[in-house]
């Protein structure tokens, strides 16, 4: 069965607007693929589709089968939950209380009062041990360095314990270090938990070492898609980025890379 | 001072507010001794004491304590609604809606006595507008709302304005409305806003999740499971029931909105399945005591109560700021 799956799908903000799509295309369940266009290809729409947060203007979103859009919100978020590459609040929420959060389509009524159940609890700090964040669960969220904001933010997702996850650009803002345990930390979550994965990502030096397939994106088209050996060695990189590009295999892994020339 | 428990917090605002209603009862321009007001409230008689009691003093003391609880709430509300911690219950038209309303009844019915619910009815219109507005089509975005709310605020402010001069001799009654107070109450004037106070903050309360998921953005409270077109409406309309019940008891009342979850906040964190109650009980004692004050002030006599509030509110707000200032940067 597919994790993700877009059929005919098409998305218009407004009758002048571009056109997005048609797309078809559908992620097997438990694989980890990256989402790769320059700037404005419409990949932050085409995950926005996928959480429902845009209504397609034609066409079907599924997610493990079922159409998004006889879903509840309650129901699509216990199924699909979305990284965003930063978030900011004006009030005071703790970390703790911001992965506790994620537990909101997982409430009953009467826990909407005190979510104290064990199951709850443990969801939450399962969520902050896999994510490192225990350890400043009771500081402000507001007053956190980037890197610690965007583990809360994937320990929100998790507490959410969907088995869809969507991460727009998650380390836009992170050093090596933290971008590299943070793509370790996905890469372990699909490979233990058997986790979906779409991920929207620039750096195409990195990408292709976590990635098992990627999908190109140009001009609201996804114009090819494959494991990251055919993609990013195929010959329209160089055209939809409008540079020429190295291309490398990784010394140990041998992985694709591709690098300024 | 943050992270007392809510069960102590709870228990020190309602023995406060507590407090107050019977400072409230006590105080006035008849004293009557504190023993004996404790007897009338046990037990009733029909000597003037115990009708000034239960006739005049508690009808006013329980609309203080309604009007500063249902300020408090929609504060609360439209501050998460509106991701804002500056957003008060009349910040999308509701003051000039009601103000209109207030004006229109006093210029064209004036025997009627339909101040208060022409009022009332002007305040929901004007947040209703201000919703279809900013609606258009599609999604609702938050910051449409506040600038649709603040341009139906100017139109009908100037409507106002310009129907008061046309009939002058109404501009002192209008005035004092809008200042606030808690005039002449009678358990008949109140019972139904009563009701509409407690209901729609009882109604508010179980979406108390929701509201902690706006303070992410509309966008993230969407992706965890918000049905956040619909949970905005309802608690759009439910704020402004409970702020147009307040403007029918009691005119503008300003500042308890704006402040007390400031406060509160700070007391127990953002949560707002904490927040709500303790913003209630701590609104009530608030406007209990300022319209206490504002009933006999020593040495003055009566005082309009929207007077007090912002003595006492707006010091203590820039209080509150200035201390934020110095802790961090940003965050409220």
């Amino acid at each position: 069965m597919s994790g993700l799956s877009f059929n005919q799908v098409t998305f218009r903000w407004s009758k002048q607007s571009d056109v997005f799509g048609p797309i078809t295309e559908r992620i097997p369940q438990g694989s980890f693929v990256g989402l790769i266009g320059p700037n404005g290809a419409g990949k932050s729409t085409l995950l926005r589709l996928a959480a429902a947060y845009l209504k397609p203007t034609a066409g079907e979103i599924s997610l493990f089968g079922r159409p998004i859009s006889q879903m509840t919100p309650a129901q699509r978020a216990r199924l699909v939950s979305v990284v965003p590459q930063s978030l900011s609040t004006n009030f005071d929420l703790m970390v703790e209380e911001v992965v506790e959060l994620g537990r909101l389509a997982h409430l009953n009524l009467r826990q909407r009062f005190a979510p104290v159940t064990p199951a709850h609890r443990q969801a939450v700090s399962q969520a902050m041990e896999a994510t490192g964040v225990q350890t400043f669960r009771r500081r402000h969220f507001s007053a956190l360095s980037g890197g610690e904001a965007q583990r809360v933010l994937l320990a929100m997702a998790l507490a959410q314990n969907t088995p869809l996850l969507l991460l727009d650009e998650p380390t836009a803002h992170l050093d090596p270090g933290h971008a590299r345990h943070f793509l370790e930390l996905v890469q372990t979550l699909v490979d233990q938990q058997h986790k979906t994965v779409l991920m929207a990502y620039h750096d195409l030096a990195t990408v292709g070492l976590y990635c098992d397939a990627l999908w190109l994106m140009h001009q609201g088209q996804v114009l090819m898609t494959g494991n990251p050996e055919t993609v990013l060695s195929s010959s329209m990189i160089p055209q939809v980025y409008e540079t020429g590009f190295v291309h490398l295999s990784h010394p140990r892994s041998h992985k694709p890379m591709l690098l300024f020339p | 001072m943050r992270r007392l428990g809510f069960a102590t917090w709870l228990g020190v605002l309602t023995l406060f507010l507590m407090l107050a209603i019977i400072v409230g009862v006590l105080y006035g321009p008849t004293p009557i001794p504190l023993m004996q007001v404790l007897t009338i409230l046990l037990h009733p008689t029909q000597s003037i004491n115990s009708i000034i009691v239960w006739q005049i003093r508690l009808p006013r003391v329980a609309a203080a304590a309604l009007v500063g609880g249902a300020l408090a709430i929609s504060g609360a509300v439209m501050q998460a609604l509106l991701k804002n911690p500056l957003a008060d219950p009349y910040i999308v038209g509701a003051s000039a809606g009601a103000g209109l309303g207030a004006i229109l009844a006093q210029d064209f019915f004036p025997a009627l006595g339909l101040v208060g619910p022409s009022a009332f009815v002007g305040s929901v219109a004007a947040v209703g507008l201000s919703y279809g507005l900013a609606r258009g089509k599609g999604r609702v975005q938050m910051l449409t709302l506040i600038l649709a709310g603040y341009a139906i605020g100017i139109i009908l402010s100037a409507v106002g304005t310009f129907l008061m001069l046309l009939n002058r001799e109404n501009l002192s009654t209008i005035f004092a409305w809008e200042i606030g107070g808690i005039h002449g109450m009678t358990w008949g004037h109140l019972w139904v806003p009563a009701l509409l106070i407690l209901l729609g903050s009882m109604a508010i309360w179980p979406f108390s999740p929701d509201m902690n998921a706006f303070l992410l953005g509309d966008e993230q409270a969407h992706h965890i499971g918000v049905a956040v077109e619909r949970v905005q409406l309802f608690l759009l309309l439910a704020a402004s029931l409970l702020t147009a019940a307040a403007v029918y008891l009691s005119g503008l009342i300003g500042f308890v909105g704006l402040v007390v979850p400031h406060v509160v906040r700070r007391l127990t964190g953002p949560q707002h399945r904490r927040l709500l109650p303790l913003a209630f009980i701590a609104g009530a004692a608030f406007l209990v005591i300022a319209d206490t004050l504002a009933e006999y002030f020593p040495g003055i006599g009566t005082l309009p109560v929207g007077l007090i509030t912002a003595f006492l509110g707006g010091p203590y707000f820039l209080y509150l700021l200035n201390r934020q200032n110095q802790r961090t940067v940003g965050g409220m």
